[in-house]
């Protein structure tokens, strides 16, 4: 039996695995009972997802195209068979291209 | 070898890590080329976000494949081949950092206060405004953007380096734990108080305007 959420504060230090979806059952739903009832930790849960997903849209990073020519040719120094023509002729799977991020 | 994880079959039809690396371990470059053209984004972004520069990241992934084809002999199946990987990385990664902070940094060892949300006495939270309605991904402005580089700048290295893996990169808790050497429990929370920290920075950015 988990014990029903009364403080905003134990609200907000689940919020993380709450969006994980790693809490058990019990406590979701005790969590989910206490934002039923309390609007500003309704808001609370809106804004920290927002958080995660400006920040991503934001700070997305790409690995340059020439950085990734240049640690081909540097690999290509040091590892045997390691062809630098080769695969640059070869044709690549979609899998290749960097998924879009928003 | 009942130790060896097991590996789900690739959605292109390629062959596995698995199947690589053994191949790479006998000789094949070709094979190991595969792996580096496989992973090498993931790895760029673990460099770039532990040593905060493009240029050392790009040593860094120089260093870590390097060291992996060097290594890979040694390299058994008993973890995944990316999370191995990561580890290498990681590792060349901190000891670069190691380097270049060569007199010990009074300010770097001050413990950061993360500042996170106000309570009540009681526990409870004040009404406040809900920005995330306006906060759609689509009205990134060039602003907002400043206002999170620079809040994400201030959070301690640690958490900084977690958020930026788990929240902008995608990558698992288990990696990043694996990576930075820390559990997993401690992965989550410092996740939770960057999250938190950079909730309110964004707070006090909507605000404002
Ligand atoms: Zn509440």
């Amino acid at each position: 039996m988990t014990s029903p959420i009364h403080h905003c504060k134990e609200c907000v230090e689940l919020l993380g695995e709450y969006i994980e979806g790693t809490l058990s059952p019990e406590q979701s739903k005790a969590l989910e009972d206490h934002l039923s009832l309390c609007p500003p930790c309704i808001t609370f849960v809106r804004t920290y997802k927002a958080t995660r997903s400006l920040c991503r849209a934001a700070l997305a990073a790409q690995m340059p195209r020439e950085l990734m020519s240049s640690l081909k040719s540097f690999l290509s120094e040091h590892v045997p068979g390691f062809s630098c023509s080769k695969s640059d002729a070869a044709p690549r799977p979609p899998s290749d291209s960097e998924p879009k991020k928003v | 070898m009942s130790e060896q994880v097991t590996e789900e079959p690739r959605e292109d039809g390629q062959p596995g890590d698995r199947e690589l690396v053994e191949k790479a371990q006998k000789g094949d470059g070709e094979a190991f080329a595969t792996l580096v053209e496989r992973h090498q984004r993931q790895l760029y972004r673990l460099a770039l976000r532990m040593t905060g520069s493009e240029a050392d990241a790009q040593e860094v992934l120089q260093e870590a494949f390097l060291n992996a084809y060097q290594k890979l002999p040694l390299f058994r199946g008993e973890a995944q081949f990316s999370s191995w990987l990561y580890r290498i990385a990681a590792n060349s990664a901190l000891m670069r950092l190691r380097r270049k902070r060569r007199a010990p940094d009074a300010l770097s060892d001050q413990p950061l206060e993360l500042v996170g949300p106000k309570f009540s006495a009681e526990g409870y939270l004040d009404p406040a405004g809900d920005w995330s309605q306006r906060a759609d991904e689509k009205m990134m402005s060039a602003q907002l953007g400043a206002a999170i580089q620079k809040a994400v700048t201030q959070l301690p290295d640690d958490y900084r380096t977690v958020f930026l893996l788990k929240d902008v990169d995608g990558l698992s808790n288990e990696d990043i734990a694996t990576a930075l050497d820390l559990t997993v429990p401690a992965v989550k929370s410092r996740l939770h108080r960057a999250r938190l920290a950079l909730r309110e920075k964004l707070g006090e950015f909507f605000e404002a305007k």
